[in-house]
């Protein structure tokens, strides 16, 4: 096992490296630079050009690559352009909400998924389960924004029970955090929830068919003990999988909803900084996101031992 | 207070001519004049100032208890390094061409000295539409205007909130206990800057369906701008008033390169006057319709200078036949003709695939470049051939007011490859252009203007789609909202009930 860890983390400091070059040279093959936007819609190609040659930008790109890399080894993600401040600084002024979102999200999606999925599963072919189907199908074919702006127009503008938009760090109260998150995190979920509930309803349903399952049924096992105790743990690793998988979509998926419910999180920060040529931040997010998706990877990979004692590294 | 806005990614109203930016600028820092409501300068920071008989030497007096926001006072030395920052952008260019010598009499009198007489050295010196001159502390105006402040240390109304500052999201202004306002009435930027309310808090709400419903609910008090699709939603809701606060309204324009084929020569840029109708790129731009209007006058339609020279031959428009004719007298032999689309510009983006279809109808080999703002500023500025990663047409906006200067109007100069994109050259209006600044009087600029105007419309380098009002709305508890003619909505005066 540790050996596999050890394997992984070193393969895992490769891709790094590897994504480390690819963001560079990507953000910098996309036309147009920070000193044409700072300088503003009517300045002049002089104002341009030596505003470009302030921030460095006319020295050779491997230069301005070993500088940003030498500074990354040394845990230094930069300064931004535009804000004056250190990267890292502003993206963990934006990871509360992100994380927030992301985590309640997950809690949602994975309760109520797995839990219409083994519904679903248990009364297949009934009411419930085309009920529950249908949802899936509807949760999976909205996009996110549409959700958005219904649940925004009937419960917070209609009803006024919730507000429309904006971001309570978590120190300025559970309350209103809470209350804030609320909207945002269903209609992000419900996409989740039925991707969730469709792969656990088909992952149970192989199991249910399964010859020790007639067996445990004809030794009078409760209906409880063969779904929870028989049935769940032998289906959990393609759940887990597909929990993995969400939750590292996840993190891109936040965008549009931060964008919706204007909260100041990760997602909006990374768009802003792509519209503003902000070369350091977008360097910066996508490493240490590519380093989460890394993460879950060898997570998930290591979940699997818990639930399945056969899998072993 | 709440206000759903765009917001500054730069803090330095020197280094950037963003909006944005001046917008913020506004509540932070002060100026020496402020135009009042008619646009005439007033001092603002100054007690008194005067000219010497000859016109070449100008002594400003401050007002007293003038204060910067970390409590020390504001001194002529802060002014005079601040006027020499301003000398260094376009801003202050010709204020600086003129000009022997800014230097510090006492701890509150300074004096600018010329070089000759300059008959516009005041309305300079209070002009907002490109790098307005704002005072800054001495040891931040020592900066180059390339390498931007962000120490939001200014003397205006409103001090900048470093805590609260979450960059991208939202910005904070306190009322500034320390300034002291004018005695005289507010009046636009001139008179008593008073802060009726303790905290005014900028966000960026990007999503304009949610910041319509965050104004409903209470959550917003002002959304400056609208998008014209919810105006009837705005007017539908008793509790919400939807005015044009940013008096000034935009022109939009499509800027023609004049070093390339085919619109190197003078009749294909006339055959695009010929052809373009306003009313039909305006029902795009704004379908609302609402307060939109044709613009003709090189100096827009709200300036003092707004004229009818030499505008007969194209205000009517939309005549393909005689575009037709022209481009044939041009020689118009195919060649490409690049349109940049800026798909993350709702309005261009829009305007720019209506022009597409327009010059396809009179025979142009049209091609349309999407690419985000960003990108087309970076094509915009290539004076190279389409093949070669140029361009032939690029639609922008700007503020109606901003058409009063010529002499800082990048968009009005026409001094070729040292200008402004498109780089059209006539020397004679560049001679017009230059008297600009020492003529007096509004009648003499009238005068020059007509002249200026003749030479621009014959040489057809730009060509206008209209203009469209800038609306924004509040909600109706809030009084006192300070709109300008110059294109500004002010922090200060208003109130919430």
């Amino acid at each position: 096992m540790v050996t596999y860890i050890f394997r992984r983390m070193i393969s895992a400091i490769v891709v790094m490296a590897m994504v480390g070059v690819f963001i560079f040279l990507l953000v910098r093959l996309a036309p147009g630079d920070p000193a044409d936007i700072i300088a503003g819609r009517a300045a002049t190609d002089q104002t341009v050009a030596d505003i470009r040659e302030q921030l460095g930008l006319n020295a050779p790109l491997p230069v301005q690559f070993r500088q940003w890399a030498g500074n990354l080894l040394n845990g230094d993600l930069g300064m931004s352009v535009f804000a004056g401040r250190p990267v890292l600084q502003l993206i963990s002024q934006r990871l509360e909400p992100t994380i927030s979102l992301s985590i309640l999200t997950m809690i949602l999606s994975v309760t109520v998924g797995i839990s219409f999925g083994i519904l679903a599963a248990w009364r297949t072919g009934g009411l419930v389960d085309r009920l529950l189907t249908a949802f899936s199908a509807l949760g999976y074919s909205v996009p996110v924004f549409v959700i958005g702006y219904f649940l925004i127009y009937f419960f917070a503008i209609r009803a006024h029970w919730l507000p429309v938009q904006g971001y309570t760090p978590i120190d300025g109260g559970l309350g209103p955090w809470f209350v804030h998150l609320i909207l945002p995190t269903v209609a992000l979920s419900l996409g989740y929830i039925a991707f969730i509930a469709r792969v656990t309803r088909a992952s149970m349903l192989e199991v249910l068919s399964e010859d020790y399952m007639r067996t445990a049924a004809a030794k009078g096992a409760s209906s409880h003990a063969m779904l929870f105790h028989h049935a769940l743990k032998n289906a959990g690793v393609p759940i887990l999988t597909v929990i993995g998988i969400s939750f590292a979509y996840l993190i891109g998926g936040v965008v549009i909803t931060e964008t919706v419910f204007n909260i100041p999180g990760v997602g909006r920060l990374v768009v802003d900084a792509i519209n503003n040529r902000d070369y350091p931040i977008i360097q910066g997010v996508l490493i240490l996101t590519s380093g989460l998706y890394v993460l879950i990877n060898l997570a998930v990979d290591l979940a699997y031992t818990l639930i399945d004692p056969r899998i072993r590294y | 207070m709440r206000w759903a806005r765009g917001l500054p990614t730069i803090f330095d109203p020197y280094t950037t001519t963003d909006s944005n930016t001046v917008d913020y600028a506004f509540g932070v820092y002060d100026m020496l004049f402020g135009l009042d409501s008619k646009l005439v300068p007033q001092p603002q920071m100054l007690d008194s100032w005067s000219a010497s008989d000859d016109k070449k030497t100008y002594t400003f007096s401050l007002r007293d208890r003038l204060s910067w926001h970390d409590g020390t006072p504001v001194t002529a030395a802060d002014c005079v390094a601040s006027i020499r920052r301003w000398f260094q952008t376009p801003g202050g260019q010709l204020v600086n061409e003129r000009t022997k010598d800014v230097s510090k009499v006492d701890e509150k009198s300074f004096v600018i000295t010329l070089k000759k007489p300059l008959g516009v050295l005041i309305d300079q010196l209070a002009q907002v539409d490109v790098y307005p001159l704002f005072m800054m502390r001495e040891q931040d105006a020592r900066r180059p205007p390339t390498d931007a402040v962000t120490t939001h240390i200014g003397s205006g109304p409103f001090k900048f909130n470093e805590e609260l500052y979450v960059p991208g999201a939202s910005i904070t202004f306190d009322k500034y206990d320390g300034y002291v306002p004018r005695d005289d009435a507010p009046d636009g930027l001139a008179g008593a800057k008073i802060a009726r309310v303790r905290r005014v808090v900028w966000a960026k709400l990007p999503d304009p369906q949610t910041a319509m419903a965050a104004l409903q609910a209470g959550e917003v008090d002002v959304l400056v701008e609208v998008p014209a699709d919810l105006f009837p939603v705005i007017e539908s809701d008793p509790n919400l008033v939807l005015e044009n606060l940013y008096k000034s309204g935009f022109d939009y324009f499509l800027r023609m390169n004049c070093l390339q084929k085919p619109f190197d020569n003078v009749k294909a840029r006339q055959a695009v006057l010929h052809l373009i109708n306003q009313d039909a790129f305006l029902s795009v731009i704004n379908p609302s319709l609402k307060g939109n209007r044709n613009v003709t006058s090189l100096f827009g339609v709200n300036t003092p200078f707004s004229n009818d020279a030499n505008t007969n031959w194209f205000r009517k428009g939309g005549d393909p036949e005689k575009a037709k004719q022209l481009l044939q007298e041009a020689g118009y032999t195919g060649e490409k003709v690049v349109i940049l689309d800026p798909t993350d510009w709702t309005e261009g983006h829009n305007a720019s695939l209506f022009l597409a279809s327009e010059l396809r109808k009179i025979g142009l080999n049209v091609e349309l470049a999407s690419s985000d703002w960003a990108a087309l500023v970076a094509r915009r500025a290539r004076k190279d051939s389409v093949e070669n990663g140029g361009w032939s047409i690029f639609i922008s906006s700007l503020p109606d007011f901003s058409l009063t200067s010529p002499n800082s109007a990048a968009f009005m100069a026409m001094n070729g490859e040292q200008g402004w994109v498109g780089w059209p050259q006539d020397d004679q209006y560049e001679v017009l252009r230059a008297k600009w600044a020492d003529v007096t009087g509004i009648e003499a600029h009238r005068a020059l203007a007509r002249e200026m105007q003749q030479i621009f419309w014959d040489y057809a380098s730009s060509a206008y789609l209209g203009h469209v009002p800038a609306l924004s709305a509040y909600r109706k508890n809030l009084t006192g909202l300070i709109g300008l003619q110059a294109g500004r909505l002010l922090m200060w005066n208003m109130r919430k009930d």
